[in-house]
């Protein structure tokens, strides 16, 4: 029911968005955060627009979803409890979530602690502000939880495998650079959505909603937002690795009708001599991924199968295989093709 | 990150070497800091002497510069590591002798001046007798013969976290040690002579008798209090410059001082402002909870790399904080590793901390330079 009502209106605001051309976006910023997870040097401006779509598609989903547990509640703001609702059914995400908001408490405690003038700020404001939001996370999670399932996740040390992908593939990207490349890209690399907060509160339309965010719900968004890039940029480098035929590779005479329709247009771009950009991602690629692997893209991933449809306008074939993707389809991940 | 404040500081000590001060109408708190000052330079300046480091600067020059001066030559207390046990007896033990040989109610240095600056001097020589480094001893010795304490002996080991003298588990060798010159100590260490500086030390101490913070606001020079916002008086001092919290319980936290010395000068500073307007503060439990110290390798250090390999005790979060967060376990310190080479190391209570700190990450960071 959730999704029905949701993607109208999410279709609504992306197609009016993507006629008018938005006054805020985030094309260049994504270009360098995209540069910073794993894309080349110059990711593709197509690419980030197509990302930046897909993001704020998600975003919007998201927030209004949200608006609704709040009003639910009978509360006046959307706080990070109604997101960590939202989020309970997915234990990764979740977890990965808790690690930000632990971490992002520990940075302040310690950041305070080296400036002399921070700490007696931060005394004189009186308020407990220490672990403010693992307080809140954890109030939270005791509240809701049934089985003992998410309080356990507090205590979990497992490695995280993506974000562990994630830092050796920036590692291997760092490797070969030298210190002036390596510079440019610690800048990337601190590129994000909460940095500009203003311009991303304006990106989702935040006042023209009854219900807003409050400021640390506005920081999860901006994560959320963030691992959302982060989580696109590894699953299109993954379909182009996909793409590439390699020797010997055993399933290679098994080549689906997608994958030949996607090598073509790939192919296609190389002749027309965007070799430049060889090693960037293609819009094709993310939506082969999007395709592909939707049920893992962004915060409520099971839900937002619907609100990426209109994403997906590359060819009847996809369209077809959209028609199939009914709203309870979360469950299986392998849909049938055709 | 920290060196911001540091020009500003640098400006500061030079302009006070230009000018020399009258000495400032008897106020409170002011008068004494005047006293202490000359007699704390009188005494480093004798030093100074006999290990033949003069400074090059005036005599007006803080007292903490000839500090500074020692830590730059000294390349690398790495050694010091077998002092910390020691250190922190003598620690234990010299609030007890500190507090023995001079009465906690400093009323005593209004009527008898000359006795008492140089009660106060010996004071300062028993202080700095933990941090100064060896070649005082020998000054010490003679002008501190009431510090006949049995912790004399550890003396030497605790300066050894200051200084890198190779000789602490020695102390009878403390005579020869303290004849040698103060050279750069194995430069076979890693460290190039990089010494961490400390940027900031927050200590705490007990003034031991409830305090009418309305009284002390109303009459003291520098002082802040705003009831509704915080409960206590914010009181600053120039020289070492400060900021002490006054609580009406009479515990105190004095922050803002760039070494152990000053900062236990500056808390004595307030005791005495706080005794001068007739509360019996004492001084009890001096207790350094905090230090912060940064330093500069001066190469750029590839974080990724670094994460990767110290993943348990590393989080580096670019878009939330440019430099890498390092959780040393031994010691246990927090050091923040920034891509261009600059280190700040936080959570010691000692000195010694610190730099073993450093010298623990210094290989890794070699590690790690991006060329």
């Amino acid at each position: 029911m959730n999704n029905t009502a949701a993607s109208p209106m999410a279709s609504a605001t992306s197609s009016s968005g993507r006629s008018t051309g938005k006054s805020v976006s985030f094309a260049t910023e994504l270009q360098s955060m995209m540069y910073s997870l794993g894309d080349a040097r110059r990711p593709l401006h197509e690419t980030a627009v197509l990302v930046e779509d897909v993001v704020h598609t998600q975003l919007i989903n998201l927030l209004q979803q949200a608006a609704e547990v709040s009003q639910l509640r009978g509360a006046r703001v959307i706080t990070p409890e109604d997101l960590l609702f939202l989020m309970r059914k997915d234990k990764k995400k979740l977890r990965r979530l808790l690690k930000y908001m632990f971490i992002r408490d520990y940075k302040s405690k310690i950041v305070k602690g080296i400036d002399e003038d921070d700490l007696l700020e931060d005394k004189l404001s009186g308020s407990n502000n220490a672990n403010k939001r693992q307080k809140i996370a954890q109030d939270f999670l005791n509240s809701i939880d049934q089985t003992g399932e998410l309080l356990a996740m507090f205590e979990d040390d497992e490695i995280d495998e993506v974000k562990q992908e994630r830092m050796e593939r920036a590692e291997r990207q760092t490797r070969i650079m030298d210190s002036a490349q390596y510079a440019e890209f610690c800048e990337s690399r601190q590129l994000s959505f909460s940095k500009k907060a203003s311009k991303f509160r304006d990106w989702l339309d935040c006042s023209s909603m009854e219900i807003k965010p409050n400021v640390v719900a506005m920081e999860i968004l901006a994560y959320l937002a963030y691992e959302t890039v982060a989580q696109l940029v590894d699953l299109a480098l993954l379909v182009r690795q996909d793409m590439v035929t390699k020797a010997g590779d055993p399933f290679s005479h098994a080549i689906s009708a997608t994958f030949i329709q996607y090598h073509n247009s790939a192919e296609s771009t190389a002749a027309c001599g965007v070799e430049a950009h060889g090693n960037a991602i293609q819009p094709c690629h993310i939506r082969e991924a999007i395709r592909r692997y939707s049920h893992k893209i962004g915060p409520l991933s099971p839900f937002t199968i619907l609100a990426l449809l209109p994403r997906l306008e590359c060819g009847d074939m996809i369209l077809a295989h959209c028609d199939i993707c009914l709203p309870d389809s979360n469950s299986s991940p392998a849909k049938p093709l055709k | 990150m920290a060196s911001a404040p540091q020009p500003e500081r640098a400006l500061r000590l030079l302009a006070r070497c230009l000018i020399w001060y009258p000495p400032p109408p008897p106020t409170v708190g002011f008068l004494s800091m005047e006293e202490e000052e000359t007699y704390l330079e009188l005494y480093l300046n004798q030093c100074a002497a006999q290990d033949g480091l003069a400074p090059p600067r005036s005599p007006l020059f803080s007292p903490v510069v000839p500090y500074d001066m020692y830590i730059l030559n000294a390349s690398n207390p790495e050694t010091a590591f077998n002092s910390n046990p020691e250190v922190k007896e003598t620690c234990g033990g010299f609030s007890s002798v500190d507090l023995s040989f001079l009465p906690d109610e400093l009323t005593q240095e209004d009527k008898n001046q000359p006795v008492i600056g140089s009660k106060h001097e010996t004071e300062e020589n028993s202080e700095s007798q933990s941090r100064l480094p060896s070649p005082s001893d020998i000054g010490l010795g003679s002008n501190s013969p009431s510090l006949s304490n049995p912790h004399s002996q550890q003396h030497p080991s605790d300066t050894d976290s200051v200084q890198a003298s190779p000789e602490k588990p020695d102390s009878n060798s403390l005579p020869l040690a303290s004849i040698t010159p103060m050279t750069p100590v194995t430069s076979v260490s890693e460290c190039c002579g990089i010494v961490p500086q400390l940027q900031n030390i927050v200590s705490t101490v007990n003034l031991a008798c409830k305090l009418d913070l309305k009284k002390i606001a109303l009459h003291a020079k520098n002082a802040e209090y705003n009831p509704k916002r915080f409960a206590a008086v914010i009181m600053r001092i120039r020289e070492p410059r400060t900021t002490a919290l006054i609580f009406s319980s009479g515990k105190m936290v004095c922050t803002g001082a760039r070494s152990e010395e000053q900062s236990r000068l500056a808390a004595r500073k307030y005791a005495r402002v706080v005794q001068k307007l007739g509360f019996p503060a004492r001084f009890l439990d001096f207790k350094i909870q905090n230090m912060v110290g940064s330093c500069d390798v001066k190469f750029p250090i590839r974080l990724e790399g670094l994460v990767l390999t110290h993943q348990q005790f590393s989080s580096y979060e670019p878009e939330l904080f440019p430099g890498l967060i390092y959780r040393m376990v031994k010691p246990r310190i927090v050091l923040l590793i920034f891509v261009s080479g600059k280190v700040v190391l936080t959570g010691a209570k000692e000195r010694s901390e610190i730099c073993e700190a450093f010298e623990n990450i210094y290989p890794i960071l070699k590690g790690f330079k991006k060329a």
